[in-house]
């Protein structure tokens, strides 16, 4: 293991979150020579997901720890060193909380057999059916690795552009997904599955066959999308849309808040594309039109990471980085790494938070409302464990709060165990927007002995705000061989970030086919000294 | 693998660049095993290999060099950064086998007794020496690597279906709920 890192790349790429790890691919894909590195000792930056030990830590966590600004190199005439990372897009407003004790008290222990604490909780939950599994901090601390809890929750659209880039360049085969099996939503002061499919809206009891007419012949109408359809509409919103369609109000809100995942303020044109989207992904991977990657969104990177690998992408994490070399042109020369390397490369690529300040002094930053609650049960409960996704329509005439419900089929938490993950654009702190959600969805923390409350109660919430680079111009201020990646947006897939990695290689690579399918492995022939790997076709 | 699965071997000496994974069918006591090997593809030499490497492993392969002494001290840390990334259900049954390569060169630096040695200290892991360039004993090591594996699994029933439905994505696949199609 005494490798030492080459002195010369085409491209050198700083983090490795989602945008990082694909242009990461994509470069190496085409023969670049990529160096891909981090400061920190984990992959993904603010798209990781994390243990409960790791998130516990969280707070305290500096995205730009292993930074060394004490590098002693040599410098040209002209040249001159930039410190590597900012402060301006870290998390804010974090609070974490734990809502069970430490530990279990004595006086339960003398009830029950002998033994230590912990013992006592598992019999108890090995032998009771009826039992309710009694959770300490203590017992949840001790399955901590079986948590992969995500900073940024992504869900797929079946036929999106993520998958669609997954399955045209081969890189499916390094991840494994599973489908939303019940998309959610708040009516009439109850959770309500909504009917997806023709099976669905056809099984549906609560939908009567009037509504089932309507429904089917609305959305045929948005599927065709006949120009006469909604000329009239062109200025209107999608609600006003669905209200002069004379439909009843169930069938309203099915449409609009989860189908179309449109508010009353979302224009007529974008709900009807909302809804193609919805019924084109439909019937590909199971019930509903969305995954979700097994072991958590923080798996994503890694599997583009491991592309990059394949293809001479040099991989290390946990690197002290000295600085950035640019030349008196304002041009990136090299990298630092440690106090004395530079290591040299004709374009620079880095996460948003991996900027010098001076990049990023004028870019915009809005806040995403984060919420994430391990709980002891689903908030609908049911026979077999389902994963999950509500969109809960906010009152005020707000976004819709992304809700996503993941069991531990997910591998992403023990079993018994539900997480629970709340997002929406942030008006005031993630608190404050997330409460009107969080109390319908969970037992109030105030007991009330008299009334039996069957909602999950939440075991521990962390709460914070994530920034959003989304609308920001990241070209503004930043070297011409330079590229920033923007982070993790409120969508609740990543086929923005795809768009964005994709701009980001056509600039240092025009004309140059994006991630182009990638051989199987038996199709290579390894040739005696031969350096090529020739795919058969 | 290269030299196991297609019988081929690369002289060029560029660590392991380009090699992904790769799918091969054994025969071990009447049972056909589909085995995939997965190399780690460059990313072990800074300490970088990710987590999503290691899930759903069923049996680990440590490979040193015969002739490089580092490569056998290191040993050790690989079998832990194993067993803490992929976290096993029993980290001490875990299967793991120990490959010696490269004893087709000179000058020879780690003695077969001291690689046994090392192998009886943790619960037995099985033992081969091979020469990947020459094939020799390959076969009889991946053999072990799968009947090993096999024996995890009838041990816990259950391993193969932890995480039952999950989906790989391809362009034919289908859910086992079909006739769910378009709703229009």
């Amino acid at each position: 293991m005494d490798y030492e890192l080459p002195t010369e790349f085409d491209i050198i790429i700083v983090g490795t979150g989602i945008v990082e790890s694909i242009v990461s691919a994509a470069a190496s894909r085409i023969g670049k020579t990529v160096l891909h590195i981090d400061s920190q000792d984990y992959y993904g930056g603010f798209w990781a997901s994390f243990n409960l030990e790791q998130i516990d830590k969280l707070c305290e966590r500096n995205q730009n720890a292993n930074v060394d600004i004490s590098a002693d190199v040599q410098l040209n005439e002209g040249e001159r060193l930039i410190q590597i990372g900012n402060n301006n897009f870290d998390l804010k407003n974090t609070s974490q909380k734990w809502s069970i004790p430490e530990k279990l008290e004595l006086k339960d222990v003398s009830e029950n057999v002998e033994g230590d604490n912990c013992d006592v909780t598992e019999t108890e939950a090995d032998n009771g059916t009826g039992t309710e599994e009694v959770w300490t901090q203590e017992k949840l601390m001790r399955e901590s690795r079986k948590f992969n809890i995500d900073i940024a929750p992504k869900i797929q659209f079946a036929r999106g552009d993520f998958v669609e880039l997954l399955i045209s360049s081969n890189i499916a085969r390094y991840s494994e997904y599973r489908s939303v099996s019940r998309v959610l939503t708040w009516l009439n002061g109850e959770l309500e599955v909504v009917p997806c499919s023709r099976s669905d809206v056809f099984s549906n009891p609560k939908v009567s066959v009037i509504e089932k007419r309507m429904l089917m012949k609305l959305l045929g109408a948005c599927m065709d999308s006949e120009e006469n359809e909604f000329k009239d509409y062109k200025i209107k919103t999608f609600h006003t849309y669905l209200n002069d369609k004379r439909l009843t109000d169930n069938v309203i809100h099915y449409v609009l808040y989860a189908i179309a995942m449109s508010t009353v303020d979302t224009p007529c044109s974008e709900g009807v594309e909302n809804i193609k989207r919805f019924l084109n992904s439909l019937g590909r991977f199971g019930k509903t039109p969305f995954l979700y990657s097994m072991y958590g969104s923080g798996e994503l990177s890694q599997a583009f990471c491991r592309l990059s690998a394949v293809f001479g992408g040099v991989y290390a994490l946990n690197q002290n980085l000295g600085g950035f070399v640019f030349d008196a042109e304002n041009k990136f020369k090299g990298l630092v790494c440690g106090k004395q390397q530079v290591i040299k490369a004709s374009h620079l690529v880095m996460g948003i938070e991996k900027s010098p300040e001076e990049f990023v002094k004028s870019v915009e930053v809005s806040y995403i409302s984060r919420g994430i609650f391990i709980t002891n049960g689903s908030v609908k409960g049911s026979e077999k464990e389902h994963l999950t996704l509500l969109f809960y329509p906010l009152k005020g005439g707000r976004e819709l709060c992304n809700v996503i419900e993941l069991g531990t089929l997910t591998g992403t938490c023990p079993k018994g165990i539900y997480i629970v993950h709340m997002f929406t654009k942030q008006i005031n702190t993630p608190k404050e927007d997330l409460e009107e959600c969080v109390s319908k969805l969970f037992q109030s923390e105030k007991e009330d002995s008299d009334v039996k409350d069957a909602r999950p109660q939440v075991l521990w919430s962390f709460y914070y705000s994530a920034p959003d680079t989304n609308t920001a111009n990241l070209r503004k201020d930043v070297p011409e061989n330079a590229f920033l990646c923007p982070g993790p947006d409120c969508d609740l897939d990543i086929d923005y970030s795809i768009k964005k990695a994709k701009e980001i290689f056509n600039s240092m690579y025009p004309d140059v086919e994006f991630l182009p399918r990638a051989p199987d492995p038996e199709e290579i022939i390894i040739g005696d000294g031969s350096d090529e790997q020739i795919p058969k076709k | 693998m290269n030299q196991y699965v297609n019988k081929k071997f690369s002289n060029q000496y560029k660590a392991t660049i380009g090699a992904d994974f790769l799918t091969k069918e054994v025969q071990v006591d009447d049972r056909t095993v589909t085995m995939q090997i997965w190399d780690t593809a460059g990313q072990e030499r800074f300490q970088s290999l990710g987590v999503a490497f290691y899930r759903g492993a069923d049996c680990c392969v440590l490979v040193f060099d015969v002739t490089a002494p580092n490569t056998f001290k290191s040993l050790d840390s690989w079998r832990d950064e194993f067993l803490i990334q992929a976290s096993p259900r029993e980290p001490e049954n875990f299967p793991f086998v120990l490959l010696g390569n490269k004893v087709d060169l000179e000058p020879r630096a780690i003695s077969t007794k001291k690689a046994q040695q090392w192998c009886q200290t943790k619960n037995n892991i099985p033992y081969f020496e091979t020469s990947a360039k020459e094939a020799l004993n390959v076969e009889q090591a991946f053999k072990s690597i799968a009947r090993n594996a096999l024996s995890q699994q009838a041990q816990a029933v259950d391993l193969y279906n932890e995480f039952p439905d999950q989906i790989k994505l391809t362009n034919t696949a289908k859910s086992n709920n079909s006739g769910d199609s378009c709703a229009c």
